[in-house]
């Protein structure tokens, strides 16, 4: 298969996240949106690792790094989505907004 | 580096570093240790200044008997020392004494030195005593430095200090709010002229690759620098020259710094402050040669505002107000003469109207104390049968500032006028209607304030004390004789042959002409006689017939209104326009009563508006996508 | 990628290693104190931080070796950051140790947060490769997003939080998706190795383009840059005061230090490809962060837009790179150098302000300068300063970016600058207007309850800090004093830091050294 493949259903998946993010209310669903992206962005990088660089790893490593990354991302901000709901009954970000102006 | 020699043979003149630096000190001391001092330190700034003073003496013998290059067929040492490298760029820290900073450290620190003693009696009594004596120092000493500059980083950094002195001392009071206001007024206009003058330092760094004044003047005569960008630099140089020397259409902020106390306002008007931006233009007279456009500008600004302040000062009843309106119109009459190549007239001019107007200003402020803060000259008149002494110096002030013969005014006033003749003759007549507004304005105030009847509730008025007294009758005597001191002031001639412009001329003297403005200044004050004094002449049905142009003249000509409205009107609502857009906000309540309605709705969350994340998200990623579209074209289209 | 023996040079890290010991250490130690000795923290921290600094000035001075393959470097530049992250963290903490007894629970953790984003932000100045790049800038932005929420039961800080992260991961998916297109087009991602490609590339791919334009929008993010700023105001306004400090200092320093690096050493070779794009940003981002901050009525939400108008000159500063001038280069850091001493003076009077008296907005400052003089005296200067008045850090550091700018021919750039810095000035001067004009609304009763007319009032919230309701603490004021000291060091002689500079940008710009 070419890159070129690869590229556009990594384009794709990303284009679907980032639909996520800006149309999703709940902060859950967003950050599910956001991890889309990444792995967008994960199969870019698995896939140009696999056609162009076969001997460094490079891609696959950015890769492992990105899935931790992300792993650890998760954690962090349902942490504070617990902590949201703790306080204020609700994860929806429309009713987040204390703040303004 | 440097055009200069580094070690000239005679050092004295490179002492005049000290002249500043003494009345930095003196801030810093006050401003320390004030309190412990008796009179909270004001001592210590005039002990400072007439330092200073002293060691002007001393730097003018230094000067005169130094061995320095000619630089523009002038007489001009440096003295720098290289403080510091980055890169390709040197930065210097030094001085630069020719006949233009000698004349101007002497008019600075006279002034000054009188200004603060006339403070001692006209501020006693004052809680913040010792702050206002220590800004004041720090306003001369910023001053002074900014005289000595010899590179336009080291001038950008003491003009900006200026500025904030200026805020500082205008705002003095700053209990009153219309005290506070002017201050803002005078801080932010001015700085809009600094970013013109920033940009045009900025410019001229880029063509030459220093701040160094000498080096920059050199590449320019030497003509290095192409003349669209010469007069593009001209012209923004020209821009915080127009701020700070309250040119057309910067000038408003001029009379609104009345709200300051007076004898801050002798010292703007004739020592510090508005005389920077004729420096600015004097000192880089190279440039504005080189760039004729330039000067045309200079010299139709120059107009504009001298006429526009005559006319002004005819018509305000505040005599503090009067005379500043009668300092723009002067100012543009110093612009004008330097954009007719009158560069000795326009520094002449400025040292009689410093000392003029220094006097006229100490004056109204004797006025005043004795009055009870009262500037409404309609509220005065006869004041010379309580005031003799303050009647006769400002009589003197009033006389030289109109061009009576004799005074110092009259001979720098024609010096301007020949300029103009010489250079620029199409604008002479305008010229003329300036000086004969002048002189009319001047005669009115006279007039109304000093003679006449007195009257009856101002029959407790009294004289000054002589602390304030002392400082006006030096500068009466300055305004009677300078004249005389500059038209001979060596062998050679007049002033035109210690000051000027790649070559010397003596003092002229054009018949004619002379002739012509002592008619138009005696007439005045003939007019003026019958107008105000014998009444002969009613003014009522002439403010009858030009009601609508008095009206425009009295409102200022708008100009404060249409800067008011496009503070409030423009930039205030495009400042709200954009944060609205910046949030997408509906919500008028959270605009206006921002803290409140905000905590109210609170855990309510009833405002479906902002601080929503979406719109942040969708913001950011419009913003991608526009930047990388805004990518493809820049790309592909090269 | 070349074999290296991996361990040989790994003593140069060993500062990097002791930080995260000492982290780990201040989490350990968290655990053995009793409550009321929480503040031993604090100074082991400082201590720590105070030796790191000796460790790093001594062991690295003058290193300018590659590690790791060329993933991490250990030069001037990033020593010059490194000691300025580290003191950074000193002031910060000091900062912090009033206001985190009052106001926060957890000490342990928020000093060893601290520590952590020091150690991130070391690494982000020192990595000369992408991925070590985002993992530095993930750790730091972690440490943020739970520094920013720290206020557990305060419903704006959890706001705070929940929109710091989620724009966060969305943006550094953003930045992963620039990276790895960036990846798949060229295949390196080693800086040296992009610049050699871009130097070569001629005609690129638009793939290419993309991905750096989507590189740079994931920086963008990071320092807050229009239109990439709206999360700004309101995670400064709802963060604990002294982690918006925080992050309105050190976050964007170290981004920068991030940014300065890639530009310089990754894409200098398409400068002109990417000047105009920052440059219009910049002048984009200084335009809004400084008209919008005219309408705040919150001082935290003013200083944010405010932030975000220095954002702008020094990204102006980034655009004016230049492969033979160090201008620009010196003058991103040194402004980052004057904007953090000047911010930090008027952020620490903010906090000791509001340890006072708990407030916050523009309006409650009014009469401060009869109240605290010094306090008032200190925020004024330094707000001065960041309008840019002689004297003072903002005036030199802005005057050089200025200057760079004008220099590489952006002298539309610099004018816009410079009239930003006027409208900056009309908006600090309302608030210092509001410190020594206005008079203090009502003060008596209301805020200070130990007024004349109730000498013993009672507690209110726990009398034991009673004494720090009337004045601030000498901490504080010690902090203070050393930041306005510092805005006057830069300000008025800045030439030992500018040397220090011009070494920093020789290791990035070896082109440019004097």
């Amino acid at each position: 298969m070419p890159l070129e493949a690869f590229q556009v259903l990594s384009a794709a998946l990303f284009c679907i996240g980032l639909y996520g993010v800006l149309a999703r209310r709940s902060a859950v669903l967003i950050l599910m949106s956001i991890e889309l992206m990444l792995n967008a962005v994960n199969i870019n990088l698995i896939a140009a690792a696999a056609h162009m660089d076969q001997t460094a790893f490079t891609g696959q490593i950015i890769a492992i790094f990105v899935i931790t990354v992300a792993a650890a991302e998760v954690g962090l901000a349902l942490a504070i989505i617990l902590r949201i709901f703790r306080n204020r009954s609700t994860v929806n970000v429309d009713e987040v907004d204390l703040m303004k102006w | 580096m440097g055009g200069g020699l580094d070690r000239p043979s005679m050092d004295l003149a490179e002492l005049a570093w000290l002249i500043p630096s003494l009345s930095f000190v003196a801030f810093f001391l006050i401003v320390l240790f004030g309190r412990f001092l008796p009179g909270q330190g004001a001592f210590v700034a005039i002990l400072a200044i007439a330092a200073g003073f002293a060691m002007f003496w001393v730097v003018l013998g230094g000067f005169l008997g130094a061995e320095c290059p000619d630089s523009f067929g002038q007489k001009t040492c440096t003295f720098n020392r290289e403080w510091f490298t980055a890169g390709s760029v040197v930065l210097s820290w030094g001085i630069i004494i020719d006949p233009l900073t000698v004349v101007m450290l002497g008019l600075v620190t006279l002034v000054a030195l009188m200004v603060q003693v006339y403070s001692l009696g006209y501020m006693h009594g004052e809680s913040r005593f010792g702050w206002y004596f220590a800004v004041h120092a720090l306003f001369v000493a910023s001053m002074l430095a900014l005289v000595l500059a010899d590179n336009f980083l080291l001038l950008y950094v003491v003009w900006e200090l200026v500025g904030v002195c200026s805020y500082l001392l205008i705002g003095f009071w700053y209990e009153r709010r219309s005290a506070a206001e002017a201050a803002k007024k005078a801080f932010i206009t001015t700085r809009i002229g600094d970013v013109g003058l920033l940009l045009g330092i900025l410019l001229l760094f880029k063509e030459v690759g220093t701040f160094d004044m000498s080096t920059t003047f050199a590449a320019v005569s030497a003509g290095e620098i192409g003349e669209g960008t010469l007069t593009a630099a001209a012209l923004l140089l020209f821009l915080g020259a127009m701020g700070k020397s309250a040119q057309f259409p910067f000038h408003v902020w001029l009379p609104d710094a009345m709200e300051g106390p007076t004898p801050v306002s002798a010292l703007i008007h004739a020592a510090t402050m508005v005389v920077a931006g004729v420096y600015l233009v004097a000192r880089a007279f190279p440039i504005f040669e080189a760039a004729p456009d330039a000067l045309i500008v200079v010299a139709a600004i120059g107009l504009i505002t001298a006429l526009m302040g005559a006319t002004m000062a005819l018509v305000v009843t505040d005599l503090k107000r009067i005379l500043a309106y009668s300092t723009i119109s002067h100012l543009g009459l110093m612009m004008l003469s330097l954009g007719a190549f009158g560069y000795t007239a326009a520094i002449f001019h400025h040292l009689a109207h410093g000392f003029s107007k220094a006097l006229l200003f100490l004056g109204a402020g004797s006025v005043m104390h004795s009055m009870n803060n009262e500037t409404d000259i309609n509220k005065m008149g006869g004041l010379r049968r309580v005031m003799p002494i303050t009647t006769l110096t400002f009589t003197v002030g009033a006389l030289s500032l109109a061009g009576i013969p004799i005074f110092a005014g009259f001979w720098s006033k024609d010096e301007v006028l020949l300029a103009v003749l010489d250079h620029k003759n199409y604008l002479l007549a305008f010229a003329l209607i300036a000086a004969f507004l002048s002189a009319m304005y001047m005669a009115r105030a006279l007039y109304v304030v000093f003679y006449g009847e007195l009257k009856a509730e101002n029959n407790h008025v009294h004289e000054s004390p002589w602390v304030m007294l002392a400082p006006m009758a030096v500068l009466a005597v300055l305004a009677v004789i300078f004249g005389f001191v500059a038209i001979r002031i060596t062998e050679a001639g007049g002033i035109g042959t210690f000051l000027f412009f790649n070559y010397p001329h003596g003092f002229e003297f054009n018949t004619g002409l002379g002739v012509g403005s002592i008619i138009l200044a005696v007439g005045a004050f003939v007019l003026g006689w019958y107008i105000y004094m014998a009444r002969r002449i009613s003014l009522g049905p002439w403010k009858v017939r030009f009601a609508a142009a008095i009206r425009v003249v009295g409102n200022k000509y708008y100009l404060d209104d249409l800067y008011q409205w496009g503070v409030d009107r423009v930039v205030m609502a495009f400042s709200r326009f954009v944060a609205l857009f910046d949030r997408v906000v509906i919500n008028d309540k959270a605009v206006n009563g921002p803290g409140e309605s905000v905590r109210r709705s609170g855990l309510n969350l009833r405002y479906h508006v902002t601080g929503r994340m979406y719109n942040y998200a969708m913001g950011m990623a419009v913003g991608a996508v526009a930047i990388a579209i805004l990518w493809w074209v820049l790309t592909t289209s090269t | 990628m070349p074999e290296t023996n991996l361990t040989s040079n790994l003593h140069l890290l060993l500062p990097e290693f002791l930080l995260a010991t000492l982290a780990f250490a201040v989490f350990a130690i968290d655990l053995l104190l009793p409550a009321n000795r929480k503040k031993l923290l604090a100074w082991v921290s400082v201590a720590g931080l105070i030796g790191l600094l000796a460790l790093a000035l001594a062991l690295l001075w003058g290193e300018n070796e590659e590690m790791y393959g060329g993933l991490i470097k250990v030069d001037s530049y990033a020593l010059f950051f490194k000691s300025f992250f580290i003191l950074l963290g000193i002031f910060i903490i000091l900062s912090s140790v009033d206001y985190v007894g009052k106001h926060l629970s957890h000490p342990g953790e928020y000093y060893g947060l601290i520590l952590f984003s020091v150690l991130a932000m070391n690494v982000m100045a020192a990595s000369r490769e992408i991925l070590t790049a985002y993992v530095a800038l993930e750790l730091m932005s972690f440490s943020f997003y739970i520094m920013v929420s720290y206020a557990r039961y305060n419903p704006r800080s959890n706001e705070a939080g929940i929109k710091y992260v989620l724009i966060g991961a969305f943006s550094s998916a953003i930045l992963l998706f620039g990276i790895s297109m960036l990846y798949s087009t060229i295949g390196v991602t080693h800086f040296a190795d992009i610049s050699a490609t871009l130097a070569n590339a001629g005609d690129a791919s638009p793939a290419l383009w993309v991905g750096l334009a989507l590189i740079l929008v994931g920086l963008g993010f990071k320092v807050a840059a229009v239109p990439f700023h709206m999360w700004a105001p309101d995670v400064y306004q709802g963060a604990p005061l002294p982690v918006t400090a925080y992050l309105a200092v050190g976050s964007k320093a170290a981004a920068f230090a991030l940014m300065l690096r890639l530009f310089a050493e990754a894409f200098m070779p398409s400068i002109d490809d990417w000047q105009i794009i920052v440059a219009i940003i910049a002048a984009i981002t200084m335009t809004v962060g400084n008209l919008v901050a005219i309408a705040q009525h919150n001082i935290k939400r003013l200083l944010a837009y405010s932030s975000i108008g220095q954002v702008g000159f020094l990204l102006v500063g980034i655009a004016a790179l230049s492969e033979t001038s160090p201008l620009a280069s010196n003058g991103v850091m040194l402004h980052i150098v004057g904007y953090s001493f000047t911010n930090l003076a008027v952020f620490v009077g903010i906090i000791a302000f509001f340890n006072m008296t708990g407030k916050e907005e523009i309006a409650d400052f009014s009469g401060l300068a009869d109240r605290h003089p010094f306090l008032a005296a200190a925020m004024a200067i330094g707000m001065f300063s960041l309008a840019g008045l002689p004297f003072f850090a903002g005036f030199t550091t802005k005057f050089y970016l200025f200057t760079a700018a004008a220099n590489e021919g952006l002298l539309w750039l610099a004018g816009l600058a410079i009239v930003n810095s006027l409208i900056s000035l009309y908006y600090y001067q309302v608030e210092i207007r509001h410190m020594y004009i206005q008079p203090a609304p009502d003060m008596e009763g209301k805020l200070e309850p130990a007024s004349a007319h109730n000498p013993h009032p009672p507690p209110v919230g726990g009398g034991a800090e009673d004494a720090s309701r009337h004045s601030p603490t000498p901490l504080i004021i010690g902090v203070l004093i050393l930041m306005v000291l510092g805005t006057f060091f830069v300000g008025v002689y800045p030439f030992p830091i500018v040397e220090a500079l011009d070494a920093a940008t020789s290791a990035i710009l070896p082109g440019a050294g004097s």
